[in-house]
């Protein structure tokens, strides 16, 4: 080998260029984890000449009883959010996977547009329904029954739990149906063969076969609901009911005295840890998997069971899903938008319907929000497939010493919750990186952290797609004389234009969507669409609040279609999980 | 046209060389195979050729260029080797039309022809492999045998010094790749384009090489026309890879005199066998000796004690092939392949004689 390792420094600029972007992309992940690491065993306010270390902050959170608290709560909210995401996901995967149900590209269409429907819209929709004091269900329900207390309170655990269940279904169905369509029907063909009798068969082959696949969605969907922000914050963090990410929030922003960054830092690092243990856990159940030789990639036509009498109830079950989880709590918005404040539907209340609160939203500001908005719509996926392209190619490629700490470190951020990268991120801004570059209250410190938090989900699309395209391809186009910009050019980037395609769309969506991130890193200035809905929802003013999120939602609608448009050419209409 | 000497090459991840000191000489337009089972080390080969992998040591030289010397620290990068190549998956790029994957490697030509010569040169390509009429087709709707003629055309257009063939027909149904081989064959020596060929069919390389290196764990084992690699192998994993043969481990009894026409004998689990024999083996040698089924003469009845190279044993099995009949004897516990005529009275458990001209039985190394 030391003869090959002597031509290896030959200069190509494309091998560069592309190793250049793969290792800033990576450094940033490194940096931000090993900042929070660093801040959590500080003492004293970062920046400060005399900063002395301490394992002081570990001490005083581990022996605070409202961390434990905090930390039962997360666990309840964890367990009602799988219970409800399960119980509804999983029937409506078996009725659209392996029964004649009728419409089944609309379930998945409804489910993917569900997936990006801001989660602080619907929870909002929720506080209007069933709070305690203003949810309209409660006063109506106390009317009728001249109840002196409300019978529901959705400001609970359990109640965020319902809501982020309802909320993470999508994506629960969305596993369960490619792990049921990937599963060979000849297993249960041959069971039946062997004798079952179908119910047999789908309980003691079908069940055990999905087993490993359903374990591993549920501690997918058990990680993304742990560091979910949205629906905790809108509906606990005004009577103080958090979950670990909310709890990391109000540490930052106390609503009094100054926040104490080394602690914020320790509660980040053991959401880290948290996070990375599901993570672990995750890839274990994942790589168990392919024992079953139920994933075997290929797609199957299984027997489709007749629903016969069973299909009313069965479509007006998935109807009532998307009813119950989706458009009531939008149609609340609707209603609470048009009145001064919530009232119960009646002749006075319609009457008082106006469009007041839509104009009483600032125009300048309203403009202000739209420009950072696109502009982070525009310049996060780009940055965003560019580096994913530059770690792929790097990974699957060039091949050089250390790629796989490339791939590991490109992967690492799907581990991380946003609410950590977005600490990390202020911490580093504001006290290490200010001197030098003053990132902090420009838009472009959201563009990188966003950018960070979508690496694995970029790198996942790109290096799949890029396995797939034979090496001989660009091999073929080399032999014909192209040099390494040649064959990116004219070979790999347009065999991956589709794949490009949608994951930047994808990424533009999840990024309009996106509040964890801006929640921590946004100020006056560089405000996205989502902030302006939150800074209402903060200040309590509860119309005004959904008049902004109806007016993100219709914003949205055009970037939908794109989607939708981008999905069918890259052939990904039924589509996969993407975070 | 293409030298190379002492290549060597050991993949990062493996433990044995892909290749150890392979050398080779292809004269100008000879059609060079290398043959071999999958593992040898022979795409290794060419892919060194073609610059995609970069040996560990020797040298490669193309025309009167070094393209690739370890002692002078030379690497010429694949792209400015001007070779055509034809990939085992054709590597037909599914993003362009027929025309655009040949006119590709146009683009990178130097001198840079104008437009309209481009034009000419493609549909000149694409009219040599006859898919001049589906040169707007987009490239994925073309049929296998179709695609094949295109990865050739593109090969060729930018008229390469070399050619290289990576399992070109490997991908084929078996009737069309009959025909692909001729058509192949015929088109390059038309052209009298220098060809390097690897194949792991025996039959491609005996019926389109002018030379044939039959190569085992990264070496070369033989080199030498089609008729000489099979009629003569060096040893026995040679005569055993190109067409079928029964191989006999033995003595050597009687040394051969070079006068003697090299003829001498050995002693096998079948008895004593007269045979060709290299003047340099002594009485005690271990060899292996060949004979291939087809010259072996079969009658029925029981064996002369007295006639020498014939030997007595009982029919085992009997396959119908069509076009001959292919069964095996049992001679104690050693078992011979015979192939004889369709209309041959064999059955199973029949006594026979077989005979095994002296002129066909090879002893060579193990």
């Amino acid at each position: 080998m030391t003869g090959a390792a002597r031509y290896r420094t030959r200069f190509d600029p494309a091998r560069i260029v592309m190793l250049a972007i793969a290792a800033a992309a990576c450094l940033c992940v490194l940096v931000l984890l090993a900042a929070i690491l660093w801040l959590s065993f500080t003492d004293g306010t970062p920046g400060d000449p005399n900063l002395g270390y301490t394992v002081g902050h570990y001490v005083e959170v581990f022996s605070d009883s409202f961390t434990w608290r905090v930390l039962a709560n997360t666990v309840v909210f964890l367990a009602v959010t799988l219970a409800v995401a399960f119980a509804l996901a999983l029937p409506i995967a078996w009725l659209v996977e392996r029964t004649d149900f009728p419409g089944k590209p609309v379930v998945f269409t409804l489910m993917t547009v569900a997936l990006l429907i801001p989660g602080f819209a619907v929870a909002l929709g929720w506080l209007f329904l069933l709070h305690p004091r203003i949810g309209l269900v409660n006063q109506a329900v106390m009317a009728l029954f001249g109840l002196e207390h409300a019978p529901f309170d959705i400001s609970t655990i359990p109640g965020m739990g319902v809501v982020e269940g309802l909320s993470l279904t999508p994506i629960a169905f969305i596993m369960i149906s490619v792990a049921l369509r990937s599963m060979d029907p000849a297993l249960e063909e041959a069971a039946a063969m062997s004798g079952a009798k179908p119910r047999q068969a789908v309980w003691r082959i079908t069940l055990r076969l999905l087993w490993p696949a359903l374990l591993a969605a549920a501690i997918y969907v058990a990680a993304i609901c742990f560091a979910a922000f949205d629906v905790p914050a809108v509906l606990g963090l005004t009577n103080r009911i958090f979950t670990f990410s909310t709890y990391v929030f109000r540490s930052l922003t106390p609503t009094e005295g100054a926040p104490e960054y080394g602690g914020v830092a320790t509660l980040s690092v053991i959401m880290l840890a948290i996070a990375a243990l599901m993570s672990v856990s995750y890839r274990a159940v994942q790589r168990q998997a392919p024992r079953y030789a139920v994933v075997t990639g290929k797609a199957y036509r299984p027997r489709l069971s007749p629903l016969g009498r069973a299909k009313g109830p069965a479509l007006a079950f998935v109807t009532a899903f998307f009813l119950v989880s989706q458009a009531l709590p939008l149609v609340m918005l609707g209603w609470a938008a048009g009145l001064p404040f919530l009232q119960t539907p009646s002749a006075h209340a319609v009457a008082a319907l106006s469009l007041d609160n839509f104009r009483s939203i600032p125009t300048d500001l309203l403009l202000r929000i739209i420009g950072n908005t696109a502009i982070l719509m525009v310049a996060v996926p780009t940055l965003t497939m560019v580096a994913s392209l530059a770690i792929s190619w790097v990974v699957l490629r060039a091949k050089p010493r250390g790629a796989a700490l490339v791939d590991f470190l490109a992967f690492l951020p799907v581990t991380v919750p946003p609410i950590v990268f977005s600490v990390a991120a202020l911490l580093l801004a504001l006290f290490v990186l200010n001197a030098a570059v003053p990132l902090y209250g420009t838009i472009w410190l959201l563009v990188i952290v966003y950018v960070i938090a979508r690496l694995s989900y970029g790198t996942r699309m790109t290096n799949t797609a890029l396995m797939q395209i034979h090496r001989e391809l660009e091999e073929a186009a080399q032999m014909s004389g192209a040099a390494s910009f040649g064959v990116l050019r004219a070979i790999v980037v347009p065999l991956l234009a589709p794949t490009i395609l949608y994951a930047w769309i994808w990424i533009a969506l999840l990024s309009y969507r996106e509040l964890t991130l801006p929640v921590v890193l946004a100020t006056g200035s560089n405000l996205p669409f989502s902030m302006l809905v939150w800074s209402y929802v903060q200040s309590s003013s509860y119309g005004r609040a959904s008049a902004a999120a109806l007016i993100m939602l219709a914003l949205m609608v055009p970037v939908l279609l794109l989607y939708w448009l981008a999905a069918r050419r890259a052939g990904l209409l039924t589509p996969r999980v993407a975070r | 046209m293409i030298r190379i000497r002492d290549l060597a090459l050991t993949y990062p991840e493996a433990n044995a060389p892909a290749v150890r000191g392979v050398s080779l000489d292809i004269a100008e337009g000879a059609f060079y195979t290398l043959l071999g089972p999958s593992g040898c080390g022979k795409t290794t080969t060419l892919r060194c050729v073609a610059g995609l992998e970069r040996p560990d040591a020797g040298e490669i030289i193309i025309g009167d260029e070094t393209v690739f010397s370890a002692a002078d620290g030379i690497f010429v990068p694949p792209h400015a080797r001007n070779i055509g190549m034809v990939f085992q998956s054709y590597a037909i790029w599914p993003h362009m039309t027929v025309f655009d994957n040949v006119a590709f490697p146009l683009r990178y030509h130097r001198p840079r022809p104008s437009r309209s010569e481009a034009r000419d040169r493609v549909m000149a390509a694409l009219a040599l492999v006859r898919l001049d009429k589906l040169a707007g087709r987009p490239a994925p709707n073309l049929s296998g045998g179709q695609q094949q003629r295109l990865a050739l055309a593109r090969a060729l257009v930018a008229e390469p010094r070399v050619l290289l063939l990576d399992e070109p027909l490997s991908n084929l149904d078996a009737k069309l790749r009959e025909d692909m081989r001729l058509e192949l064959r015929d088109l390059v020596r038309r052209l009298r384009v220098t060809t390097l060929f690897v194949t792991h069919e025996q039959i491609e390389a005996l019926t389109m090489s002018d030379v044939i290196a039959v190569m085992k764990d990264g070496a070369i084992v033989q080199e030498g026309a089609p008729a000489e690699v099979y009629g003569q192998p060096a040893e026995s994993f040679v005569a055993d890879f190109i067409g079928r043969t029964n191989l006999l481990s033995g003595q050597v009894m009687t040394p051969a005199v070079s006068t003697d026409g090299g003829l001498g004998s050995v002693a096998t689990p079948v008895g004593l066998l007269h045979c060709r024999l290299d003047a340099s083996r002594r009485v005690g040698d271990v060899v292996t000796l060949a004979v291939r089924p087809e010259h072996i003469a079969l009658s029925l009845g029981a064996a002369d004690a007295t006639d020498p190279n014939v030997v007595a044993g009982e029919v085992a099995t009997v396959a119908y092939l069509g076009n001959l009949i292919e069964c095996t004897v049992a001679i104690g516990s050693h078992a011979l392949r015979v192939q004889l005529h369709p209309s041959a009275p064999v059955a199973p458990g029949a006594r026979v004689r077989l005979a095994l001209p002296i002129e066909y039985c090879l002893a060579m190394r193990q």
